[in-house]
């Protein structure tokens, strides 16, 4: 199996650098075995690559490492030639491959054959240039200098070729982002390989035993600093309170991926927790804090498994960078993230207005042309105001339909409207959202079926207004978790005319009276407060309670299941001619279909689609 | 030379922040063995000069204790380092079998060491080592690295004892270090190129 390699161009550049490699190799391997003197200085070096290998020198702050085990290798060239060298070379690569079986075994053989390269192609050079094997020419130091020269170049050559294949970007901006990530290395590496080699010259092994020795502390108390360095850049980048990331970090890490790349997916979400400061005036601000702490572990804990990004970006507001996710899936994990935020339990959440932590989020994708972070920030906080406006706990992806919305809604007959159904949120704020969602679903549904506009402008206000009549209803009963009494059940049913009472008092709304007043009629007469029959009750009161009852079926609330919009529309089904007026069913099923296509599981679909045709 | 391996990897451990705690919780199957082969390693090597009979089976003795030894180190193989310990002693344990139940000794090596012991070797028998000569088989695997000024203690080692010490060195280590093993790794120094 490991031979039916794909034959893309990395892989024919690994299996020619591998061959080249090794026939290089062999070609300068010498495998006679030598006297027993020759078996010491041999082992001696063969043990300090290893031990080097092992001893990186790690430099923050991007953890690049310096190895100086090329200096060995260099410095043995000089010594003693490059039969040794490659020697060493091979035992010492096995002896890593050994210590390190993780690393694919072809990466290590790559590794093996590009050191036989850049050593074979070094000695060339150094013999050419009049360098001498077994002394150090002090007064020849640019054949040292040279050597090293050819030695980095064949190494950049190698990896920068490979690196250019496997990522196909520009050639010249790999080649560079290479050079600069290891001049330096090399540059410690001719300076350490000249020290050693005069070590070598003029003490022996004790010279590479001192060499070795020297480099091992160094890398001890180097990583020591970097532990301390990544210890205090982590403190900078997080959020003492709530252990997530912090504000200047998220906009640090956001600023780097809009600047480095061109064609980016990535959707951002911004959270507030919904009335936060009514639980911090409650409880005080210790227990505030306690519960930032939670929501925010809620919150890593809930985007671990996607690898997603979390930073408190200020107060009770929270940010997740989503990394290669489209709008429409992010808002679809938000969603899940907000319904598990709603199970949580925490101390105190009775006196929220939904009983529940909650939070309301906005989301927002990255498109082209938005030049700065501040641009999309804004986006997702217009969203995430968008879904304040919806009644809070939901979340909203950035729409400027949605903007101009929020403007339509400023129109004065709606405006005062809204006003009535607002007295909602302080008594049962499911009421509310569940006003706001059938006055959205009526929009849509109205221009569906393309009603007159006056009819359009009637059943979008009586969509928010329908339910004012619940006001009346005690909070008792209204707020009541077990199951209705059957005397608390007749009161429920009185909303419809008080509502009708309500809607009574001021003229302009008369004629909305009846959306009130009969969305709760049946198709087949079973309905309340009349029991009218079929088309009997005016087609606008039909409409609305398809919609009414569509929604009230996928409302979710805490601490309970909810029918997934699946279920309902097999509801509607199952209820069309008996509950709903059959006629609208089908076309409220489409556009919900249309407008609404992630909330429903794709199985569904197309098994919709089977029984359609 | 086991000893400074252990000494010396006490040491670094100390440097690399570790502590003694760890080696007080080893647990090792058979761990009575070890010091067990030492001792009768040892009186062998006392009485191998004073009796003719155990001087010709001397070598068979050593080649016994070193099945014993490695039988057991196997046992404890999943232990970190155990296995690179096993591997040295079974290196030595190779030329030594193949040369007759005794360590062959490097003469251009041993010239670091007294010259008593040159002579001991030349004539008689010492510990478990002979001199090596043309015909010993496997000779760089015998005792032929010396390690003698700066290091205050002359001696000549083999490629085994290396692995054995390297072994010793990885089992302390992680003895020492065990503890602090929760590493500080964050994410924000993972940070990708593109």
């Amino acid at each position: 199996m490991i031979f039916l390699i794909k034959l893309t161009r990395v892989n024919l550049y690994i299996i020619f650098i591998v061959i080249f490699g090794l026939i290089s190799f062999l070609l300068h391997i010498d495998f006679t075995i030598k006297a027993i003197t020759d078996w010491t200085i041999f082992i001696y070096l063969v043990l300090s690559i290893i031990f080097l290998i092992n001893c990186k020198i790690i430099l923050p702050p991007k953890g690049n490492a310096l190895t100086m085990e090329s200096g060995v290798y260099l410095a043995s060239t000089f010594i003693f030639g490059v039969e040794t060298t490659l020697a060493v070379l091979l035992i010492g690569n096995i002896a890593f491959a050994l210590l390190n079986p993780k690393i694919k075994w072809w990466k290590h053989l790559l590794n093996f054959t590009n050191y036989s390269i850049m050593t074979i192609g070094a000695y060339y050079t150094f013999i050419l240039i009049g360098g001498e094997v077994g002394s150090v020419q002090l007064e020849k130091i640019y054949i040292y200098v040279i050597t090293l020269i050819a030695y980095y170049t064949i190494n950049v050559f190698l990896v920068g070729s490979y690196f250019y294949l496997a990522s196909s970007s520009n050639v010249f901006k790999v080649f560079k982002t290479i050079v600069s990530e290891t001049l330096f290395g090399y540059l410690c590496t001719l300076v350490m390989s000249v020290v050693l080699a005069i070590l070598i010259v003029s003490h022996d092994k004790f010279g590479l035993v001192l060499f070795t020795g020297v480099v091992g502390l160094l890398s001890v108390a180097f990583k020591q600093y970097y532990n301390l360095y990544e210890k205090v850049a982590k403190k900078a980048n997080t959020d003492l309170l709530t252990g997530l990331y912090n504000h200047s970090y998220f906009k640090e890490v956001l600023t780097n991926h809009l600047k480095n790349n061109d064609n980016l997916k990535l959707s951002l979400a911004l959270i507030d927790i919904d009335d936060f400061k009514k639980y911090n005036d409650y409880y005080g601000h210790l227990a505030g804090d306690d519960l930032l702490k939670y929501i925010g572990n809620l919150l890593s804990e809930g985007c671990k498994e996607n690898n997603f990004f979390v930073a408190r970006y200020g107060g009770e507001e929270f940010v997740i960078i989503m990394k290669d996710v489209d709008r429409s899936t992010a808002l679809k994990f938000l969603n899940t993230l907000r319904k598990q935020v709603n199970d949580s339990y925490f101390n105190g959440v009775e006196i929220l207005p939904h009983r529940c932590l909650s939070f309301s989020g906005g989301v927002v994708e990255y498109e082209k042309g938005i030049y700065s972070i501040n641009e999309l920030i804004d986006r997702a906080d217009q969203a995430m105001y968008f879904a304040k406006a919806q009644g809070k706990n939901n979340c909203q992806p950035y729409d400027s339909k949605n903007i101009s919305l929020t403007i339509l809604e400023h129109e004065k007959e709606l405006e005062l409207l809204e006003q009535q159904v607002k007295i909602f949120l302080y008594k049962d704020v499911y009421t509310y959202q569940h006003s706001r969602r059938v006055y959205q679903y009526a929009r849509d549904f109205a221009y569906k079926l393309n009603l007159s506009d006056y009819e359009k402008k009637l059943l979008i206000s009586g969509a928010l207004i329908h339910d004012i009549g619940k006001l009346e209803i005690p909070r008792d009963i209204i707020n009541k978790k077990g199951k209705l009494e059957p005397f608390e059940w007749e009161i429920i049913k009185k909303h419809v005319t008080w509502g009708k009472e309500i809607v009574a008092t001021n003229k302009d709304l008369h004629d909305l009276i009846p959306l009130v007043e009969l969305h709760h009629e049946r198709y087949d007469g079973r309905g309340y407060p009349y029991g009218l029959q079929g088309e009997s009750t005016p087609k606008l009161a039909r409409i609305l309670c398809i919609i009414d009852s569509f929604d009230a079926m996928t409302t979710e609330r805490p601490y309970q299941k909810t029918k997934t919009f699946d279920e309902a529309i097999e509801e509607l089904k199952q209820c069309a001619g008996k509950q709903f007026d059959p006629n609208y069913v089908p076309a409220f099923i489409e556009m919900v279909r249309e407008l609404y296509p992630l909330k429903f599981t794709e199985n569904s679909i197309t098994k919709e689609k089977v029984t359609n045709f | 030379m086991v000893f400074d391996g252990i000494l010396i990897s006490i040491i670094i451990g100390f440097l690399r922040k570790g502590s003694l705690r760890g080696i007080a919780e080893i647990k090792l199957k058979g761990g009575y063995i070890f010091p067990l082969l030492l001792i009768i390693q040892l009186t062998i090597y006392l009485l191998q000069s004073k009796f003719a009979l155990i001087t010709n089976i001397s070598g068979y003795l050593f080649i016994t204790i070193y099945l014993c030894g490695m039988y057991f180190l196997w046992l404890n193989r999943k232990h970190c380092g155990f296995l690179l310990i096993l591997a040295g002693v079974f290196l030595n344990f190779l030329v030594m079998a193949i040369n007759g139940g005794r360590m062959p000794v490097s003469m251009e090596a041993a010239i670091i060491l007294d010259p008593y012991y040159i002579d001991v070797l030349l004539n008689d028998v010492y510990g478990k080592h002979m001199l090596l000569t043309e015909s010993t088989k496997l000779a760089f695997l015998g005792d032929i690295i010396p390690i003698t000024n700066p290091y205050p203690k002359s001696q000549v080692i083999s490629i085994g004892d290396i692995f054995m010490n390297i072994g010793i060195f990885f089992f302390i280590q992680q003895l020492m270090l065990k503890h602090k093993l929760t590493k500080i790794s964050h994410p924000v120094l993972k940070k990708e190129v593109n």
